[in-house]
């Protein structure tokens, strides 16, 4: 920008230096308000609201006016909401089916983490079973993980658009086989820690069947209800990214 | 659906298939660079508002015309590009008849010599 010439009007709006990103960031949440766009939507206008504004900047306006000249030209969100549901009234409602069962995975996942927590802490902490139950103490635990993680996202400390999860739901088998997989590790290490808590402190619930009979049966009840939302989850990966297309 | 300085609503919505399927026949592209192309072509005559196009493209990937994928560009950053699956390059064909048919009955009763067939 330095050196081209400035009009008056210029010179005062350089004075509140104009952000190019920070436009683009306030435009995508105008976008983000609209319900009827997907995100992948989203994510296609804004990389068309970049390519119109490089290419009114090559023309040789400044950035600010290659913004605002590109901004119109992609349209009012309300109205793009508008069209792009006409082209595909039940994508948005796959999305958010998608993102309901994310969440129900989440919340059963952290569900099991929680009851080794709960053992561990029982365990360690007998003053702290005096003061409230397991099952309670259960719940509280649970509470305190999603609203820590809902926490993390809304702060942006937790990145839902990061390339890691991206890479994770490229397409239906890979995204099978790492779920599960982790699912797997994961319970299998939850049950044995608290199976071996649990015999530490010779509270087995009535469990006689020794330790692989009782992991055996915390994975395979934990499991079961997991993989509903994971089968939704694998349904509904997006279309497009299902299979490498094949071309003409 | 679009603004357009020449042709009406109804010609652009009606055009926009052969069109965008014709421009893909020769190649992958983007929404931004597809838009750019259109202009260029027509001579400006045929201006697409810039996020109406997408609706049109979902359209015609959800009939399996074309299909798209998420590619990084030269620039760095990712962008959606669309490409013709083997349905679409029949398709090409069908709209092609029809549109010359319209063009040559035209021809005929205006009494000019078809443009090219």
């Amino acid at each position: 920008m330095a050196g081209r010439s400035q009009h008056p009007v210029q010179i005062m709006e350089n004075q509140t230096r104009f952000n190019l990103n920070a436009a683009v960031e306030s435009w995508r949440q105008e976008l983000a308000a609209q319900p009827n766009l997907a995100s992948d939507d989203r994510r296609e206008l804004e990389t068309h609201l970049r390519d119109a504004v490089a290419g009114f900047q090559q023309r040789g306006l400044n950035d600010e006016e290659s913004f605002w000249l590109a901004r119109r030209r992609v349209g009012q969100p309300q109205q793009l909401g508008e069209e792009f549901v006409k082209a595909d009234p039940a994508k948005v409602w796959r999305e958010r089916a998608f993102w309901m069962a994310a969440g129900a995975l989440t919340a059963l996942f952290l569900f099991t983490t929680t009851m080794p927590l709960t053992a561990i802490i029982g365990y360690c902490f007998p003053s702290v079973g005096k003061i409230v139950d397991e099952p309670t103490l259960s719940i509280m635990l649970w509470v305190f993980q999603i609203i820590g993680i809902t926490f993390l996202i809304t702060r942006g400390n937790m990145n839902l658009q990061s390339p890691l999860l991206a890479s994770l739901i490229k397409d239906r088998f890979h995204f099978a086989v790492m779920t599960i997989s982790v699912l797997l590790a994961a319970e299998t290490f939850c049950a044995t820690i608290m199976f071996w808590v649990y015999v530490a402190s010779r509270n087995v619930h009535g469990f006689n069947g020794g330790p692989f009979a009782y992991i055996g049966n915390f994975m395979f009840v934990s499991l079961a209800l997991e993989l509903v939302p994971v089968t939704i989850l694998i349904w509904l990966l997006p279309a497009q990214n299902r299979k490498t297309p094949k071309r003409a | 659906m679009y603004k357009t300085a020449m042709l009406t609503k109804d010609l652009v919505a009606a055009s926009s298939k052969p069109l965008l399927l014709s421009i893909l026949a020769g190649g992958e592209s983007y929404g931004y660079e597809i838009i750019q192309k259109v202009r260029e072509l027509s001579g400006g005559q045929i201006e697409w508002s810039d996020g109406m196009l997408y609706p049109v493209l979902h359209r015609l990937e959800r009939d399996g015309l074309i299909d798209s994928e998420w590619k990084e560009a030269d620039t760095g950053r990712e962008r959606k590009y669309y490409f013709l699956s083997s349905d679409g390059r029949k398709a090409i064909k069908t709209e092609r008849q029809q549109w010359l048919a319209v063009h040559n009955t035209l021809c005929k009763l205006w009494k000019i010599k078809p443009a090219s067939i």
